[in-house]
């Protein structure tokens, strides 16, 4: 709108509102700005509009930047000053002038009519002191223990380094180890494998591969068979424990009815009953799967089969055509030598395996009986094995070095346990919160989960992923949020995970869980590690303001 | 392995996401229920008989008039059972409208004939002046303040006909259809049958030898007794009882109303060449999870009101059954309709509303039903909800957000988690602990919070609620008629509260008393006055029924079965809340109750939404036509969820949505408990700004939407109003339904429901200037589709040139921090350069609006000399206090009322007037009387853009008269 007012006298009936005071609403420092000129007139703040000086807080907006009514709710863009003497003067905005209600942001009451808000600065100013203080102390505590975590960052990362600079050394000695018997393996190996090469035509030896092809293969099947099962299951169980009532889905609780059937377990609404729980708990243990019993023909339990099928087939097959040759060539029916131990008091047994260990070993070496150990190729398995397991130990330490460095690089990682290490401390400490039917555990930087406090399964809400994204890392804002993700995925639902709002506190610990949205949720929590000394710059609390 | 795992997972994610679509399959078709197929056959029969002929006439000897009444009674006899006796009654009601019922008299059983009684207000007063006219062959009466009304009744088949002017304006049976099923004996089946009856089988058919009645019923019995659907079986111990009727409108094209169906506003065909939908409309009020955006499905609520409607005349039909009821609709050309109702059971209650304008068609529906009441002020802020708000932290959260963002907002709601083990009324302690602090938190800031209690009670000793229903024995009966009926629900096995049954109406009411009860029966007491009600799940739905409803053969009070019953059955639920809501609190307050059932009449207990909705473009456009459905069929305050309860709208389509809501008279976003927070501070910008700005709009617009109720208490118009409402005349506008005019405030809204739309096309019906709202752009009216902008931050919002619109432009936190603010009127001058409006305040909250104490002014802008425009208020209620509020008999006003004279204490006035249209440039504006002069800006007209001339604070007492006159 250019044109400008045609600037006529007001009517002269001049209520209350055109009475108010002009500085009405007015920030100290911006007192001056509402001075009228000599002609009585007045500039809007932007300059957009000149008025006459009575306009200024007649409870009309004439200027769109709001400048011309700090004291009323006629502009809806402007802000309203309350002094608020014997406690902290505010801002709020327009919209809350005159509207009946007493805010605790203007306990003078300046924004409503005289009368209707009484002046509540003494108490609310007290209070606030009073909950200051207390903030403080917290700040101050945490801030002490906050120091000894800084320090336990220090020493770790002391520790580790040393930790590194050991691993080292033994890193050298290892690889020199490993290539020694690197050397021994391949030159043993050279010697024997034309004879082994002869021995593997055996047709015992062909049949025994085969058994052993098969019994693989079936393994593979069975356990994709078991996988595949136990996916079913979980996706079974997912649906029994999550599935909505709103989908109203008779199919779906035919479902859920089925394989609670089949797996033996109680109605998932009767177990939310409690008092009928012991009743299906009995079911579940009743129709379980019947582990430890023996099964017909002395065939194998599936115990059995999982922990001896796994032997079977780690069964180094050329270990074995080497003992069966050498068992083919021993005496039939063991040797009186071997067999005298029986007839010997047990007084005289020790002498006895001290000579029989030495007769052996002369007559071995008069080629009386055979080796023990027919030869080159056990030999050169040996040494095989002998540097499988010095390179797997080098391996190890090698991963423990590199850890022990990556760890060194977190310690002080904006993105890790914070700038000054303070987070360090919490590595994999875990916090549990009870609430409702579950315990919440949080896993620092590791996982947080939920573990059902009558039984069922835990469900993984999510693993660390990382601090607040949308914060500069290493502000103090930073350190205010976590982000668990990827839990366990809901039934019809997402992946599970866990924001943690972060507040300073004396103690590590979960204060309230909630689940805002589905399979989404928040925990809030204190920590030391978060409380910055009293009056050190950007604490994010912004609770710095003038105090009157 | 991994991969394979990977894929079997992502297509059981496809499976789950099919299965969530719309369950055809948990809903009958027309031909799944037995009776409706029946009905079909038999119009099916008439169409390919050559002579078909109704079998049903009345025996003359039998004909009686009431004294001194327009009444007419008669014996009613079908050809095909003439043993069996009808009784039919005409009534001629004081205004105009035609009652016709019918009845078997004498039968084995009684057919149910209570609906009027929960429905209608009163007993329509019968004319006494209207006389009947016999004939030899047919019996008339004529009325009408130009003697053009005639019903005639025909012998003959029997026929009635309603015509004016010598038009047939409604026909009942002229095609024959009528068919009353009589109740029987069930013959035994013979001894040796010779096939099995087919397991499950939705045909059972029994041949029945020599059935003279072949050519009308068909030569087999098909359904007559127990039928199988599903895994459900209706035991039907009464045996068939449908009742079948024709109603023909051979002089109007168009139909509207029977909601609640997701469809155009303009009744799509469903049977004849080309039918846009195969099933009839069904009205059989059900829990449909993710209906479809087209389709004559059955929804939550039923209104059997229909509306025929021309060029030159409106007329509309209420046929008041509460059975399950299919209506066919037809044309058999485009000047005609004819219809086609089936219903389960129950007598033949039909009323024939003679119009002759859309008005006056309201007018005729609201003596029988009667309208809504001024609700309660808060009811028409921004409602905040969501499956759910999970503890009494994240309810002072959610309502801190918005005040730190200042977005006004009035209600905070919770759904059923908040109930433990969702036994309603009952606090989960664990998430709720302070249930009555959380409230008194939110009401410190003047606003509310409305609760879930649904109907089902779960079945627990340990549950008040449930006990004390148990105890008084007012539980729903299974079919054995003895018992409890067990269904589930949300808290698993429930029993539902029959309350048909006057026994559990005291207990209901007593129940909300938010204080603890002389006696020591149970109350809840973990409650306050600023908690109200939201009614769901009364349709009823039961999770485990057929139709995801109870069955049929349940037994209700009276010995009535649910199928008799079932449409109803939500109302009254709803119903006896909103008498418990008011009856708490001492004086009463008006209630706020939300309802997801209904049927016609219960827009006398509060508001309706349109249910589980979608977040899709489809569903948004077609919630806008369901609201103004609704709103013909009487239910004016209605809304559909903002955002869609379904799914996660994109930014752009929730913005869209909130357009759509703000201008709703129910204003709510609602969000399922899978669906990501949207609560509107959680958008980013520009979106969020664009939000604030619409629920800005709202606020301003309150005194708008308040008024426009206050219309619709007194005369039944409905708040928002289709093209075809306003201009009945003007064809071009009657299929038009995604724009509609907000009361009588000549603002006229066009929502946009598509998506990347920056223009939208809105069509002007008549000779006359409306200016944009916002812009003030002038676009022409006369019969055109006009470009408007309509980018996403701009809602296509216009003014119709003539009206004055009252607004109130500071934002506050919630309505009632508004009750005080000056207003700013926006005079919007008509090409004759006048305009007019009105503007209604009470306070609100209580009755005493009944008893006088509101403010009913008008605004009127006239021309004084060829140069000078007089703007003045004057006082509508002392010139018509009889038409001031409905529920009144006030015949006096007194306009020094305490509730005006708060007003004029706290110095309620006008603040800013808004002169769009003015011609010519203003040289003075004053006062008239004192003289006294104004400030005033103007802006000349510009290409497109009307004259604005703005009158500062014109310092008049919005109780006062005053004149305002402006020299040009």
């Amino acid at each position: 709108m250019v044109a400008p007012w045609l600037l006529l006298a007001l009517p002269l009936s001049v209520t209350a509102a055109a009475a108010r005071d002009k500085l009405l609403g007015v920030h100290p420092t911006s007192v001056s700005k509402y001075t009228p000129t000599k002609s009585n007139t007045w500039k809007c703040l932007d300059g957009s509009k000149e008025l006459p000086w009575s306009a200024v807080n007649d409870d009309y907006c004439d200027c769109e930047d709001g400048s011309d009514e700090p004291g009323t709710s006629a502009c809806s863009n402007s802000q309203f000053w309350c002094q608020n003497a014997g406690h902290i003067g505010s801002y709020i905005p327009s919209s809350r002038v005159g509207d009946g209600l007493c805010e605790a942001d203007c306990c003078d009451g300046s924004d409503e009519q005289p009368g209707v808000c009484p002046n509540r600065c003494k108490e609310i100013g007290e209070a606030y002191r009073a909950n200051r203080d207390a903030e403080l102390k917290i700040q101050k505590t945490g801030s002490k223990i906050r120091s000894t975590y800084i320090a336990f960052a220090h020493k770790e990362q002391k520790r580790l380094q040393e930790e590194v600079k050991s691993l080292a050394k033994e890193i050298v000695t290892k690889e020199k180890e490993v290539e020694r018997l690197r050397d021994i393996a391949e030159r043993t190996e050279s010697l024997s494998q034309a004879a082994l090469e002869h021995k593997k035509q055996s047709p015992l030896y062909q049949s025994l591969l085969n058994h052993n092809k098969a019994l693989k293969s079936l393994k593979r099947e069975y356990q994709k068979h078991a996988d595949r099962e136990r996916q079913l299951g979980d996706i079974l169980g997912s649906l029994r424990t999550g599935y909505n009532p709103n989908y109203q889905d008779m199919a779906v609780l035919e479902a859920v009815r089925g394989w609670e059937e089949l797996a033996g377990l109680p109605h998932i609404n009767d177990i939310k009953k409690g008092g009928d729980a012991e009743e299906g708990g009995e079911v579940t243990t009743g129709e379980g799967e019947k582990a430890g019993e023996p099964e017909d023909d002395g065939l194998w339990t599936k115990d059995e089969l999982d922990g001896e099928l796994e032997d079977i087939l780690g069964t180094d097959y050329t270990q074995l055509l080497l003992d069966h040759e050498e068992h083919i060539n021993a005496p039939t029916g063991d040797s009186v030598l071997f067999k005298i131990t029986s007839y010997l008091p047990d007084s005289l047994l020790p002498t006895y395996e001290v000579w029989k260990d030495n007769l052996l070993e002369w007559l071995e070496r008069l080629g009386i009986i055979p080796e023990e150990t027919s030869g080159a190729t056990s030999e050169s398995s040996r040494a095989q094995q002998n540097l499988a397991t010095a390179t797997s130990e080098l391996n190890r330490i090698k991963g423990e070095k590199s850890e022990a460095e990556s760890t060194i690089v977190k310690i002080f990682h904006p993105e890790h346990f914070g700038i000054e290490g303070e987070w360090k401390k919490m590595d994999d400490e875990c916090l549990e919160y009870e609430f409702g039917e579950y315990t919440y555990e949080l896993c620092m930087f590791r996982e947080a989960k939920q573990k059902p406090k009558n039984g069922g399964s835990t469900f993984s809400l999510g693993r660390f992923k990382s601090w607040n994204t949308d914060a500069r890392p290493g502000s103090p804002e930073y350190y205010s949020k976590q982000y668990y993700k990827h839990g366990a995925r809901c039934w019809n639902g997402p992946e599970r995970s866990v924001v943690v709002l972060w507040t300073c506190g004396t103690q590590n610990a979960v204060t309230s869980v909630a689940e805002l949205e589905k399979c989404e949720y928040q925990y809030t929590a204190t920590s030391p590690a978060l409380c910055l000394p009293p009056g050190a710059g950007d604490n994010g609390n912004g609770k710095n303001r003038e105090e009157l | 392995m991994w991969a394979r795992s990977v894929l079997g997972l992502v297509s059981l994610a496809l499976v789950v996401q099919d299965s969530l679509a719309f369950k055809a399959h948990d809903f009958k078709t027309c031909s799944q229920s037995g009776f409706c197929r029946r009905g079909r056959a038999l119009a099916k029969r008439s169409l390919e008989t050559q002579s078909w002929q109704s079998p049903y006439s009345i025996d003359p000897s039998t004909i009686s008039i009431v004294d001194g009444q327009a009444v007419f009674k008669a014996g009613v006899k079908s050809s095909l059972y003439p043993d069996i006796n009808f009784g039919l009654e005409v009534r001629v009601q004081e205004d105009g409208a035609v009652r016709v019922r019918m009845d078997e008299v004498g039968g084995l059983h009684k057919r149910y004939d209570e609906a009027a009684s929960w429905s209608l207000i009163a007993d329509p007063k019968i004319s006494q002046s209207i006389q009947w006219k016999a004939g030899k062959k047919d019996i008339r009466a004529v009325y009408g303040s130009k003697k053009d009304i005639g019903v005639v009744i025909t012998y003959e088949p029997l026929q009635i006909t309603l015509s004016r002017g010598g038009k047939d304006q409604v026909v009942l049976n002229g095609r024959g259809l009528l068919h009353m099923e009589h109740f029987r004996k069930k013959e035994e089946a013979p001894a040796v049958e010779a096939t099995p009856t087919p397991e499950g089988g939705e045909e059972q058919v029994v041949v029945k030898a020599d059935n003279p009645g072949a050519w009308f019923e068909g030569a087999e019995e098909d359904a007559l007794w127990e039928e199988t659907w599903g895994q459900w079986t209706d035991s039907k111990p009464k045996g068939p009882e449908s009742l079948s009727i024709d109603i023909s409108f051979p002089n109007h094209g168009v139909v509207y109303g029977i909601p609640q169906h997701a469809t155009r506003l303009a009744l799509p065909t469903t049977t004849g060449e080309n039918a846009f939908f195969s099933d009839p409309y069904r009205l059989y009020n059900a829990d449909v999870f993710e209906h479809l955006a087209s389709s004559p499905v059955s929804l939550y609520g039923s209104i059997p009101l229909m509306h025929a409607h021309s060029e030159e005349s409106t007329v509309a039909v209420f046929d008041l059954v509460a059975s399950e009821t299919w209506i066919d609709v037809s044309h058999s050309s485009d000047k005609s309709t004819e219809t086609h109702w089936i219903s389960e059971s129950g007598i033949l209650d039909l009323f024939i509303l003679p119009g002759p304008d859309p008005d006056a068609v309201f007018a005729q529906y609201a003596k029988l039903t009667g309208t809504a009441p001024l609700p309660a002020a808060f009811g028409l802020g921004y409602h905040q909800c969501r499956w759910n708000y999970v503890s009494s932290e994240d309810v002072r959260t959610v309502q801190k957000r918005f005040d730190e963002e200042n977005i006004p907002v009035d209600v905070l709601w919770l759904d059923i988690e908040y109930a433990v083990d969702h036994e309603y009324f009952m606090w989960n302690e664990k998430t709720f602990p302070d249930p009555v602090e959380m409230v008194n938190d939110v009401a410190a800031t003047g606003r509310k919070m409305v609760v879930i209690v649904d109907p089902h009670l779960k079945r627990d000793s340990n549950y008040p609620a449930f006990t004390a229903a148990q105890d008084l024995k007012v539980l729903v009966k299974p079919k054995s008629g003895e018992g409890e009926y067990e269904g589930w629900c949300w808290p698993g096995s429930s029993s539902w509260v029959d309350f048909f049954n006057p026994a559990a109406w005291d207990w209901w009411k007593s129940v909300f008393k938010p204080y603890q009860l002389e006696g020591g029966s149970w109350s809840w007491t973990k409650s306050t006055e600023d908690v109200h009600i939201w009614n769901d799940m009364n349709e009823p739905s039961v999770f485990n029924g057929p139709e995801i409803t109870m069955p049929k053969d349940n037994i209700h009070y009276g010995g009535w079965e649910h199928r008799d019953i079932h449409n109803i059955n939500g109302m009254l639920y709803s119903n006896l809340t909103y008498q418990a809501v008011a009856a708490r609190s001492d004086p009463p307050k008006r209630p706020f109750v939300l309802t997801r059932a209904f049927y016609a009449g219960s827009q006398r207990f509060g508001a309706m939404w349109t249910g589980d909705n979608m977040g899709t473009w489809e569903h948004m456009a077609v919630g806008i036509k369901m609201v103004l459905a609704n709103s013909i069929g009487g239910f004016s305050f209605a809304g559909s969820d903002v955002g869609g309860f379904f799914g996660n709208p994109e930014p752009e389509m929730l913005v869209r949505w909130y357009q759509v809501g703000a201008m709703a008279p129910f204003f709510r976003a609602h969000a399922h408990i899978d669906t990501k927070r949207r609560e509107p501070y959680l958008l980013a910008s520009p979106y969020k700004d664009i939000v604030y700005g619409i629920l800005r709009l709202r606020y301003s617009m309150l005194p708008v939407w308040y008024t426009a109720f206050r219309e619709t208490t007194v005369t039944g118009r409905p708040i928002l109003r289709p093209q075809y409402v306003v201009f009945p005349k003007d064809k071009n506008g009657f299929d038009i339904d995604d724009q509609y005019f907000i009361g009588s405030s000549g603002l006229l809204v066009k929502p946009v429901t598509e998506k990347d739309v920056t223009e939208t096309t809105v069509y002007f019906s008549d000779d006359q200037v409306y200016y944009d709202y916002f812009t003030f752009a002038t676009y022409n009216g006369k019969g055109s589709h006009v470009k408007v902008p309509a980018a996403l931050h701009q809602l296509p919002l216009f003014i119709r040139g003539g009206s004055i619109v009252s607004t109130r432009e500071r934002p506050r936190r919630a309505s009632s921090l508004m009750k005080y603010d000056p207003f700013t009127l926006r005079v919007a001058l008509s090409k004759d350069g006048e305009a007019k409006g009105d503007l209604y305040l009470d306070d609100g909250e209580t009755y005493n609006h009944q008893k006088g104490e509101y403010v009913w002014r008008e605004f009127v802008a006239a021309k004084k000399t060829r140069n000078s425009l007089r703007i003045s208020s004057h006082d509508l209620g002392s010139l018509k206090p009889t038409e001031a509020v409905g529920d009144s008999s006030l015949t006096t006003y007194n306009p020094k009322n305490s509730y005006a004279k708060t007003l004029d204490e706290k110095d309620v006035r006008v603040e800013k007037i808004l002169v769009l249209g003015l011609k010519g440039n203003p040289k003075s504006v004053k006062v008239e009387g004192t003289g006294e002069d104004l400030a005033f800006e103007f802006m000349p007209a510009m290409t497109r853009a009307a004259s604005t001339l703005v009158i500062k604070d014109p310092r008049a007492k919005i109780t006062d008269d005053w004149t305002v006159l402006i020299q040009y």
